[in-house]
């Protein structure tokens, strides 16, 4: 008989007291302990949050502004080892896309249709916002957004919107600036809401009863006319008060010009470098009282916004000019030191 | 024992699967609740602005189901939320169909057709503006670029005050645009050094750690041509990202990892 066929460890179990134990221990490796690791593993896997994959977003986050475009920011997480990731936008009408690396560094990206291929090289994550005309269309007076996402995301509604159809369960909802802030899970998602101009969001208050709502009404029309009434005389109160501000102050201004008004010709003299279209502007400011709005300036020269803007800040750097706020508009006046130099 | 095993096992797995179904549903299920009150109200009105007494008879029917659901939904608070969350569906179901049914069909648009046409709204695009003028200003800050913004914010605060008079047009914001597209030009034309140096660098790092591989694979066997043209890669590349010639370094590159990957396959 050959002694190398038998098992070593069915020799050793033949002792008096080890029996019993040799078996236990093996019953336990192959009937118990595996399946309990294999099962402990799933349970472990189902329990830890899910680790987000390379190309899957980390967070999305999307605003709907009033006239239905959709702002969209999102943190990808992306492959450090290549040099380009494509990312799938969720239309093909973009506005003011910017991707950034993760040290916020602007990434180079070409948007061609409904991707955007973005030069990552070697950033992880990526950071992407952009502006979008697909999300949200219009239907009479309902809007209709919709989206297959690809995480959970949060959407902001409209300031004065009201959700009137859904097709999901919402994860969470929260006001956020009077505005409605949705939390939705991944996959298609519809919602519709209307928007108004004026407050139409009904306020936290019993569920409505249709045929109750009538009654109210005689209370409201009263409550409506002495809340107009009372607005009204406010009115009428504070424009008499605004008609009386102004000549005040131009009273104080006229004393002002009479008193402190430049010579353009000394201007020139002290600025012999002027630019002839930037004279033309002391010019009329001088003829004008020493002063003028910027937005007199542009009717008087028919020059755009920001020309005009960059003149007056050219002869504001050379000291020809100071520019003072009033009535949320630039004031530009000649300084009143010009003279003292000379 | 082994049945015993196997029991807790499914008792712990399908646990966790009821205890995942939970944490999927609504932080606060009162949220089903509120807005489905408010589609109520909101539907209830619409319907009183546009049929005052006279509800078409489907549209009243759809109404009285939907305001029946909210109330039904009311009730399953807080106890029963499978039956909460069927009652929102349908009340916002009937809502949603009540709202296209009184909307006028033929207005179906496109919201980006809505902004080309006359009626854009110059709030809403001077918001998005102004969220964006705001990261150039971040990433502008980040890379140090010097660039001023002065110019942008008081156009901003220009195109703001005659929002608020009512004195905006459309060139103001088109003006905007325009002045945001070449700011965004300005910060990427600086970024471009940086961005090279940080292209070299990750190809650099990249290129070693191909080095490496083709090293293993050599010594495993590999295919000697192969591995001469992968190395013949590396050095266009090399001399490539020397030149600055960042679009065919990136081609070579990619050809480069293409041959890594056969070559890998090749000795396995």
């Amino acid at each position: 008989m050959n002694p190398e066929i038998v098992p070593t460890h069915r020799k050793e179990s033949l002792g008096e007291d080890g029996m019993l134990f040799v078996r236990t221990e093996g019953i336990v490796d192959t009937m118990v302990k595996i399946p309990l690791l294999v099962a402990s593993m799933i349970i472990a896997a189902a329990m830890m949050p899910i680790q987000p994959s390379f190309s899957s977003p980390r967070t999305l986050d999307l605003i709907i502004y009033p006239d239905g475009l959709t702002h969209i920011s999102t943190e990808i997480d992306v492959d450090p080892f290549v040099t380009d990731y494509e990312l799938d936008l969720f239309g093909s009408t973009i506005d003011n896309f910017v991707a950034v690396g993760e040290n916020g560094f602007l990434l180079t990206a070409d948007v061609v249709g409904n991707f955007a291929l973005i030069e990552t090289f070697g950033s992880s994550v990526i950071s992407v916002e952009y502006d979008i005309h697909d999300l949200v269309s219009k239907q009479g007076r309902v809007w209709t957004f919709s989206l297959d996402a690809p995480s959970d995301f949060t959407l902001l509604l409209p300031k004065n919107s009201a959700i009137v159809g859904m097709a999901n369960l919402p994860i969470n909802m929260e006001i956020i600036d009077d505005k409605n802030q949705l939390t939705l899970s991944n996959g298609q998602a519809e919602i519709n809401y209307l928007f108004s101009t004026n407050s139409i969001i009904p306020g936290p208050v019993d569920p409505v009863n249709p045929a109750s709502a009538p009654d109210y009404l005689p209370y409201a029309l009263i409550a409506g006319a002495v809340s107009a009434a009372a607005i009204g005389t406010a009115a009428v109160i504070r424009s008499k008060r605004k008609i009386v501000k102004p000549i005040q102050d131009k009273q104080s201004t006229q004393t002002i010009q009479k008193t402190e008004t430049v010579d353009a010709e000394t201007i020139f003299k002290l600025n012999p470098d002027i630019r002839e279209d930037d004279k033309e502007i002391v010019k009329f400011i001088s003829d004008n009282g020493g002063q003028a709005l910027e937005s007199e300036l542009r009717k008087k020269f028919l020059q755009p916004r920001t020309t005009m803007w960059r003149a007056v800040k050219r002869l504001e750097r050379n000291e020809i000019i100071e520019i003072e706020k009033k009535d949320l508009q630039n004031l530009v006046k000649l300084r009143k030191n010009v003279e003292k130099e000379e | 024992m082994k049945t015993l095993a196997l029991f807790t096992i499914f008792v712990l797995i399908f646990g966790t699967a009821s205890l995942a179904n939970d944490a999927y549903a609504q932080n606060d299920p009162n949220i089903l609740l509120r807005i489905a009150e408010q589609a109520d109200k909101q539907i209830s009105k619409q319907l009183e602005r546009s049929y005052g007494d006279s509800i078409p008879s489907d549209i009243r029917s759809l109404f009285l189901q939907g305001h029946a659901a909210v109330e039904s939904l009311e009730k399953s608070l807080p106890d029963d939320v499978e039956q909460a969350r069927n009652d929102f569906l349908t009340a916002m179901k009937s809502f949603k169909q009540i709202s296209k049914m009184i909307s006028e069909p033929a207005e179906k648009a496109a919201a980006s057709k809505l902004t080309s046409a006359v009626d854009r709204d110059l709030s809403s695009e001077l918001d998005r503006l102004e969220k964006h003028v705001e990261n150039l200003k971040t990433i502008s800050e980040k890379q140090n670029t010097k660039i001023t913004f002065e110019e942008i914010d008081y156009l901003i605060g220009e195109a703001q005050n005659q929002i608020k008079d009512g004195t905006a047009t459309p060139e103001t914001i088109n003006e905007l645009k325009h002045l945001v597209d070449s700011i965004q030009k300005e910060i990427s034309k600086s970024s471009s050094h940086s961005a090279s140096d940080r292209i070299k660098q990750f190809v650099e790092e990249q290129l070693e750690i191909i080095d490496r591989k083709l090293t293993k694979a050599s010594d495993a066997g590999a295919d000697v041509t192969q591995i001469d043209n992968a190395r013949d890669k590396i050095s266009e590349i090399r001399s490539l990202i020397e030149e600055s010639n960042i679009g065919n370094a990136k081609i070579v590159f990619n050809e480069l990892n293409k041959l890594v990957k056969n070559i890998e396959r090749s000795v396995r």
